[in-house]
């Protein structure tokens, strides 16, 4: 129903230098360890010597992903080499690449200079058309005088107003004739005296110049014809560069091929550049390994290392809980549920995993407020047709499917008809003040295991006290059940004396008198404390029992949708009659369903994870060859 | 924003107003250790600064850090125009950073020494420093810059760098002039209550940049007037674009301080260089903001106040820790602050 994550053993590997990175390479392919960095400062193991070679990977792979992104050519390596990757062979690739790098860079600088280019040729053209009506000979443009000088150009939008302003203090004009996407078609003329000032003004303002070919002298249409040869250029020059860069990564495919390779191999290494310490050729590598591979582990590093080595594996202590990682088990059925578990986080190292009782107590409830077998049926062939493309999604729909099958036949419903299938129970309907009942006494039930698992994993991280004394502990399980009983004694009518009065009090002290204690504010903050909490803890679980109503409540909720569809289905003639109950059976199963999940989850996250699944559990990542 | 929001903030920029440390109280800090400097400045502002003689470059970002959570808590009540104002003026923080990456790249400096230039903003970095200062080349690490938000201001300082001689100089007053000409803009969509107040104080501080700018221009680089007058974001408050352009017409530093309105041409009357002007500007805008912080003015103009008050506080704060790291003396650290004139 549920287990806790694998046990584990600390690692610590001594050995010479020489053999570090086989080690890290033998480990690596076992995918056995997670690698521990020293939080203890060692000064005897100074050193950190996989960072030099960190250093140098890193920047080869920071190359390589640059200049793989440019490649059209995909990298694809389903077995890697178990050569050891030297430094210097790093070093000499990331030479390699370096030059190539460049070679690529200078060719996207290229490209956005000519893309620069060919949008002011764009701009250019505009403004020119603006001159095809006119009967205008350019080459006068081109001519200037001694006294006059003409500008024809674009400028942005935003610059013009300065610009024009600034040109006032040169005797220049600046006259608009056309404006359009963020830009503007002006005219810039005055003295020829101060036309160098000018330029230098008009460059500053982005000013981009007609340029009126010496050659040319005609009128704004053949210009045009100039400028689309000059686009034509630009863009033929853009191809030309594209093919260059093509070209480029083509040629150094094979480097680029075993550059990859090479990072592949040299990965496992440089990831333990902070965690390998070393001093004068000794080097310790530390990390956690399941228990049950320690012998494993040791052989296979007998085999692989050249030099002698010292290796030995130590339980955790009760201290190190907290560091150490949570390697949970595998199980293909129960893989969906792990995920939506670890979505609220990992369970710490001594911690329940929860995932199946999660898995079973949400089916359970999906059923509960879904009970159909029609639309269990649906979802269920729908979660096998899309197995292939979403397989935990398909698992988790498929066996929602079966519980909605099953809680069909329980209370004789079939795609909303209640008359079809005989109840094997009873449909809500006709009882829902014993429907509710149930859900009160389902959620209890789901609380106090929920309170006993909380219990079980404050014991086995040796946190006694709150195992004992506090709320979520045994104090707070017998309050409880004392309140449960309570209520019972209430609702039934029946008598409720000192007796049962004291069972109810005994605990609720307890569980105040140990808030008492964890306190360590001033008198008046602690009363206050200690008040809320006491309250807090009887409201939470008040509302927590209360909160599973939602179970009875929703299928409720299903039976009088299917009777509204049927209420208007009704009032339509035969074909309205079907296409009403088929679309509404469409629409139950969507909506409703998709509300029905989110609530289960609701519950199992919030009634159920917060009161004894602490989440705070690191993953297990181990050292592997990723490709 | 409601009734309610406004009484909240007026009651917030109050508290925060009493934790600003004045400037004559910084000045004085200036001859004590680091140790007692930041023991003085925690109990003044109230917040818990830890030093690190070792590292001070902690303390510099802890500065920072907490000075845009002040801000954050500030301008989230605000909704529209007024909050991408306030967003886009916190951002100056992060143009410091930018400029840092660019003069670091051309100029060809190590990444780690660029990357101790750097200040951490936390959630409010919008840059992608580590893939920036991962690039081989200044151009490559540019059109990286070219996909940020930043897109439109290193586009015009490029264009000015490379057409203008590869001037580290002027690509910082580029970027410097679209920043804060980009303000201004983002300030004429706020209410006209708003941006009536909000014209006096940021009028004050463009008057400051553009006068110095403007002087740099014409007689330190040689510019035309008309070049130099064409640089400046020309919207100030007693130093309008006419204004300018009569200043920019003129020959000499001399001539332009005596053709200036008044109060600049009594307050710069006596001084001498562009740098010592700077100061005396300096303080002349964030009296200005002083005033307007501590008026009836619109909450918008005063929350825009605390925060030029508030980075000046941060930036002074962090030339006495160099001053004091590189073992300068006292008289050395009032001069670079400015509490020399």
């Amino acid at each position: 129903m549920w287990s806790t994550p694998i046990p584990m053993k600390k690692v610590s590997l001594y050995m010479v230098d020489a053999d570090a990175q086989q080690s890290a390479m033998t480990l690596a392919q076992m995918s056995v360890i997670h690698p521990l960095e020293n939080q203890d400062n060692n000064q005897l193991l100074e050193n950190y010597p996989a960072a030099p070679f960190f250093s140098v990977y890193h920047r080869l792979n920071l190359r390589f992903g640059k200049i793989a992104s440019f490649s059209k050519q995909g990298f694809e390596h389903s077995v890697v080499s178990t050569d050891i990757v030297t430094l210097q062979q790093l070093q000499k690739l990331d030479e390699q690449l370096k030059r190539l790098w460049a070679q690529v860079s200078d060719i996207e600088e290229q490209l956005r200079r000519q893309n620069e280019a060919l949008h002011v040729i764009r701009q250019l053209s505009d403004s020119l058309q603006k001159f095809t009506a006119l009967d205008l000979d350019l080459s006068r443009l081109r001519r200037q005088g001694n006294f006059l000088r003409i500008f024809v150009g674009t400028v942005p939008l935003g610059n013009f107003s300065q610009l024009k302003r600034a040109l006032s203090l040169t005797h220049y004009m600046i006259k608009s004739f056309y404006s359009g996407e963020g830009i503007q078609h002006v005219v810039v003329f005055g003295s020829s005296q101060q036309h160098e000032d000018v330029q230098a003004l008009l460059k500053s303002a982005d000013f981009r110049a007609l340029k009126i070919p010496d050659e040319f002298s005609g009128s704004p249409s053949e210009l045009q014809a100039n400028m689309q040869q000059q686009q034509a250029r630009v863009v033929e020059t853009i191809g030309e560069l594209k093919q260059k860069q093509t070209d480029l990564l083509l040629e150094n495919q094979p480097v680029l091929s075993e550059v990859h390779e090479v990072l592949i191999s040299a990965r496992p290494y440089a990831s333990l550049a902070t965690v390998l310490q070393g001093r004068g050729g000794l080097v310790s590598l530390r990390g956690w390994v399941p228990a049950h591979s320690d012998q494993a582990i040791k052989r296979q590093l007998e085999k692989d290392l050249e030099f002698p080595f010292h290796v030995e594996f130590t339980a955790p202590e009760i201290d190190e809980f907290d560091d150490v990682p949570s390697l949970l088990k595998k199980s293909w059925l129960l893989k969906p549920f792990q995920n939506l578990v670890t979505n609220f986080g990992i369970p710490g190292y001594k911690e329940v995993d929860p995932s199946g009782l999660f898995a079973l107590s949400y089916i359970l409830m999906f059923g509960m407020m879904f009970g159909d077998i029609g639309h269990g049926g649906v979802i269920l062939l729908g979660s096998l047709f899309l197995y292939k493309r979403f397989p935990p999604f398909s698992i988790v729909g498929a066996l929602a499917g079966l519980s909605s099958i099953f809680f069909g036949f329980i209370y004789g419903s079939i795609f909303g008809y209640e008359e079809i299938v005989h109840a094997l129970w009873m449909s809500p309907m006709h009882d829902p003040v014993k429907l509710l009942l149930v859900a009160v006494v389902w959620g209890a039930s789901f609380l106090l295991i929920a309170n006993l698992l909380a219990i079980r994993n404050f014991l086995a991280t040796g946190l006694y006290q709150q195992a004992f004394y506090s709320g979520k502990g045994m104090a707070g399980f017998f309050f409880y059940l004392a309140a449960l009983y309570a209520g019972y004694q209430v609702f039934t009518n029946q008598p409720f004396g000192w007796l049962e009065s004291l069972f109810l009090m005994a605990p609720m002290m307890v569980i105040l008198h140990f808030q008492w204690r964890q306190s360590s504010a001033g008198l008046f903050e602690r009363v206050l404390v200690v008040f809320i909490e006491g309250l807090e803890h009887i409201i939470s679980n008040v509302s927590g029992t209360l909160s599973f109503l939602r179970v009875a409540a929703f299928s409720l909720n299903h039976i009088a949708l299917a009777a509204a569809v049927f209420s208007i289905a009704a009032m339509m003639d035969v074909v309205g009659h079907w296409l009403t109950v088929v679309l509404g059976n469409i629409f139950i199963i969507v909506l409703e369903g998709a509300i029905v999940a989110i609530q289960c989850l609701r519950l199992e996250y919030y009634e159920g994870f917060s009161r004894f699944f602490g989440g705070k559990g690191k993953a297990f990542e181990p050292l592997k060859i990723e490709f | 924003m409601s009734h309610f929001s406004s009484t909240y903030l007026s009651t917030r920029l109050s508290t925060f107003i009493n934790r600003l440390v004045n400037f004559e109280r910084l000045v004085t800090l200036i001859d004590f250790d680091l140790d007692r400097i930041f023991l003085d400045v925690s109990e003044i502002t109230g917040h818990d600064y830890q030093l690190d003689t070792t590292n001070t470059s902690r303390i510099e970002t802890q500065l920072v850090n907490r000075a845009l959570d002040d801000f954050q808590i500030l301008i989230r009540s605000f909704s529209g125009s007024e909050r991408r104002f306030f967003y886009f003026a916190i951002r100056w923080f992060e143009l410091v950073n930018l400029k840092v990456l660019i003069r670091g790249k051309f100029s060809s400096i190590d990444n780690a020494e660029i990357h101790k230039r750097l200040v951490d903003l936390g959630s409010f970095a919008d840059l992608p420093i580590k893939k920036l200062l991962e690039t081989d080349d200044p151009y490559e690490m540019l059109r990286m810059l070219e996909i940020t938000a930043y897109a439109g201001i290193v586009r015009q300082a490029r264009r000015v760098y490379e057409e203008q001689g590869n001037d580290l100089f002027l690509l910082d007053a580029t970027i410097d002039r679209s920043f804060f000409i980009d303000l201004y803009r983002r300030a004429s969509f706020l209410n006209p209550a708003d941006a009536d107040h909000l014209a006096v104080v940021m009028g004050s501080l463009l008057d400051r940049i553009n006068l110095l700018w403007l002087l740099r221009y014409r007689f330190s680089y040689g510019l035309s007037a008309a070049k130099s007058f064409y640089l400046l974001t020309a919207v100030g408050n007693k130093l309008n674009s006419v204004e300018l352009m009569r200043l920019a017409k003129m020959d000499s530093i001399e001539e332009v301080i005596a053709a200036l309105p008044n109060p600049y041409q009594k307050l710069l009357s006596k001084v001498e260089t562009v740098s010592e002007m700077e100061t005396v500007m300096e303080y002349h805008s964030l009296s200005v903001a002083s005033d307007t912080l501590n008026s009836n003015s619109s909450l918008v103009s005063r929350i825009f106040s605390y925060i030029l008050l508030r980075e000046a506080e941060v930036r002074f704060l962090q030339a006495i820790i160099k001053g004091k790291q590189l073992g300068f003396d006292s008289n050395l650290i009032k001069q670079a602050v400015g509490a020399a004139i």
